[in-house]
């Protein structure tokens, strides 16, 4: 029976993507979708699209980074900051009245501090360099908090404007909807062919075996730069995103913890797998909402959800390292067990392609 | 600057350094607790800061809903802070051995997230005090008073218990056969094991003494500040692995020094730079170390092997 339906889905895999793709599309206008169930789309969407970003480095490159959270806050904090300080009301023309605008600018800054981080980290390994990242994110959050004069420290910048096409201002949900889900293909497209590229072999040599990918003449520092520099872009495009989005930003939403939901996310959908990540996102976003209405209504404190994400990292690391939905590759890599069934899988899939 | 002076001169500087030496001595427990697990099985304990918070949150629950005295509620939430290390490491770190070292820091990022959390849904989020009458008065008296310099009797206990300690540790790990097989297992597991020692009995005690001088610290941050919440663990956890790099990871006088270093520079800091970026003046310190000195002030050089 799995069988057929593997054959199935094999046969028919182009046209299964394009009703999915539809079906996505369609959402905004399905019966029984209100204003709550699409913002949790466009939750769900955003943690895809922070989640794949996250996957470049600690995925393909299997560089732990703790502080992701601190390049989000940085994109949210430059594109609120441009729209507040620069953007008065009513100028949507004007030039960081532009959600692209303004969007270009703090995918650059992220991806600028990416650099400014990585540069002197990167030749650090495993924990140190994870304990390094975190230090900067926690960095990031106390300057945005006590630097009251720019950012309007605990209070926040209130009042973003939200973008507009023309004459045509975001309102409601579906015009978001659908500028995050083009983020989204944009970032999937991006993520999805530099993975097979030479870029992406060199990540996923890197991660395998440093001395080894050195030793094969792969430059380990620009590779890893590279990883770091798109995967900060990324992480500051989806800020930039929900800055205009939420039209509030405050220290509070760019916690530490935030970090290690994304991470939770790779980690239970399998690190380095872009079907898993997404997969991953989407369970933990929803879930996330769930117990936040659970919780509101049982009276303890909506952090403490973060508890199931405690106990979902510690499983997975446990029983199935590789995630639930595993690449290939990692496979073998996280759990020296499976190595064998890696190599079959490669056998057969030469044998396929020979005939 | 001015500041400054006028505190050189009248002794407040004084103060200030012993305030410093005093939350040092605490980082300094703390972090000997990370250092000795990551020797022996290179793994940065997030949990750690959490069993630092727990061992506080026993202690109130201890004297507030069982009537202990401070001594008997000290005593078993040590106890119960060294069991805690070691499920710890039973149920999260011992299986995952061989794995690669990414595996088993997610496990305990994912140990420290339950843990924190699991105390805010039994105490809640709000701050906790210790109920007045349970704590000796003389804990709050000036033992030290000269000029404007005044040093409570809690701050000396607590300087006192950190030296003795880190003096007793410092014996059994170079002087006794048990540190002999600690240092072994630090150095090469499969060899020690060869030779006679059971290396999972030795992380086990390295747990057990880790979770107890945590527990410690954490009941003693208690008392010094009078404050205690679930999150209070993972700031005070990260300054210590801090103080535990800056002194150089792996060395107990390491930890020692880079804890005293680092609780003075974050007083005087606080107090001559700036008081709002007093945690990142620690954040700082390791960023600073980890890039441009990885072995720390004490520790060897780590020579990455093929």
């Amino acid at each position: 029976m799995m069988l057929y339906l593997k054959q199935f889905t094999d046969k028919y895999n182009k046209l299964l993507f394009l009703l999915l793709f539809v079906f996505i599309l369609a959402i905004p206008f399905l019966p029984g979708i209100n204003d709550y169930l699409m913002h949790i789309l466009i939750l769900i969407i955003l943690y895809i699209i922070l989640a794949l970003g996250l996957n470049i480095v600690t995925g393909f490159t299997g560089l732990l980074n703790l502080g992701y959270v601190g390049f989000y806050g940085i994109g949210a904090y430059t594109s609120g900051l441009l729209t507040s300080k620069f953007a008065m009301l009513d100028s949507w023309h004007s030039l960081f009245g532009n959600f692209m605008v303004v969007l270009i600018i703090a995918v650059i800054n992220g991806a600028l501090w990416g650099i400014i981080l990585g540069a002197p980290t990167l030749k650090l390994t495993g924990d140190y360099f994870a304990i390094v990242t975190f230090g900067f994110s926690e960095l990031v959050i106390l300057i945005i908090t006590n630097e009251i004069w720019l950012t309007n420290g605990p209070m926040g910048i209130p009042g973003i404007l939200p973008p507009a096409i023309g004459a045509y201002v975001f309102i409601g949900k579906k015009p978001f909807y659908y500028t995050i889900l083009f983020l989204l293909f944009a970032v999937f497209h991006l993520v999805y062919y530099l993975q097979k590229s030479h870029i992406g072999r060199a990540w996923f040599a890197i991660r395998e075996d440093e001395i080894a990918a050195e030793s094969m003449g792969i430059n380990i520092i620009k590779y890893k730069i590279y990883a770091f520099a798109l995967s900060a872009a990324i992480g500051a495009m989806a800020g930039a995103f929900f800055a205009r989005w939420m039209m509030f930003i405050e220290p509070k939403m760019f916690q530490f913890w935030e970090s290690i939901i994304i991470l939770c996310m790779i980690v239970m959908g399998g690190m380095g797998s872009i079907k898993g990540t997404i997969i991953g996102a989407i369970i933990l976003t929803s879930m996330g909402e769930i117990l936040r209405e659970i919780l509101i209504q049982t009276g303890l404190p909506i952090e403490s959800r973060h508890l199931i994400y405690g106990i979902i990292m510690v499983l997975i690391m446990r029983f199935r390292p590789e995630g639930l939905w595993p690449a290939g590759r990692t496979k073998g890599e996280l759990k020296p067990e499976t190595a064998h069934i890696l190599e079959y899988e490669e056998e057969s899939y030469f044998e396929k392609r020979e005939k | 600057m001015e500041q400054f002076i006028a505190d050189l001169k009248n002794g407040m500087f004084i103060q200030q350094l012993i305030n410093g030496f005093t939350l040092g001595g605490l980082y300094a427990l703390i972090a000997i607790g990370y250092t000795m697990v990551y020797g022996i099985i290179e793994l940065i304990n997030f949990a750690h800061g959490e069993i630092y918070m727990f061992g506080a949150f026993f202690t109130f629950v201890l004297i507030k809903n069982f009537n202990l005295s401070l001594a008997a509620a000290a005593l078993i939430s040590i106890l119960s802070c060294i069991l805690l290390g070691i499920i710890i490491d039973y149920v999260a770190y011992r299986p995952l051995r061989h794995s690669p070292r990414l595996t088993v820091l997610i496990s305990a990022i994912g140990v420290s997230l339950f843990l924190q959390n699991l105390a805010l849904i039994i105490w809640g989020g709000r701050i906790v005090h210790f109920p007045e009458e349970s704590l000796p008065s003389f804990f709050s008296g000036s033992a030290i008073n000269i000029m404007e310099i005044n040093i409570s009797w809690l701050q000396v206990l607590i300087i006192i218990i950190t030296l003795a300690i880190m003096l007793a540790l410092n014996l059994l790990v170079t002087k006794t056969r048990l540190g002999k097989a600690m240092r072994a297992v630090a150095q090469d597991k499969t060899t020690a094991s060869l030779m006679g020692i059971n290396p999972d009995r030795i992380i086990n005690f390295t747990f057990a003494i880790g979770s107890a001088l945590g527990g410690l610290s954490g009941i003693m941050v208690g008392l010094y500040y009078n404050a205690i919440f679930p999150t209070m663990g993972y700031m005070v956890g990260i300054k210590a692995f801090s103080a535990a790099v800056l002194g150089g990871i792996g060395s107990l006088p390491g930890a020692m020094l880079g804890g005293i270093l680092l609780g003075v520079a974050e007083v005087l800091g606080a107090g001559y730079i700036s008081s709002s970026y007093r945690n990142g003046i620690a954040y700082a310190i390791m960023i600073l170390i980890i890039i441009f000195r990885p072995s720390g002030l004490l520790g060897k050089k780590i020579i990455k092997k093929v």
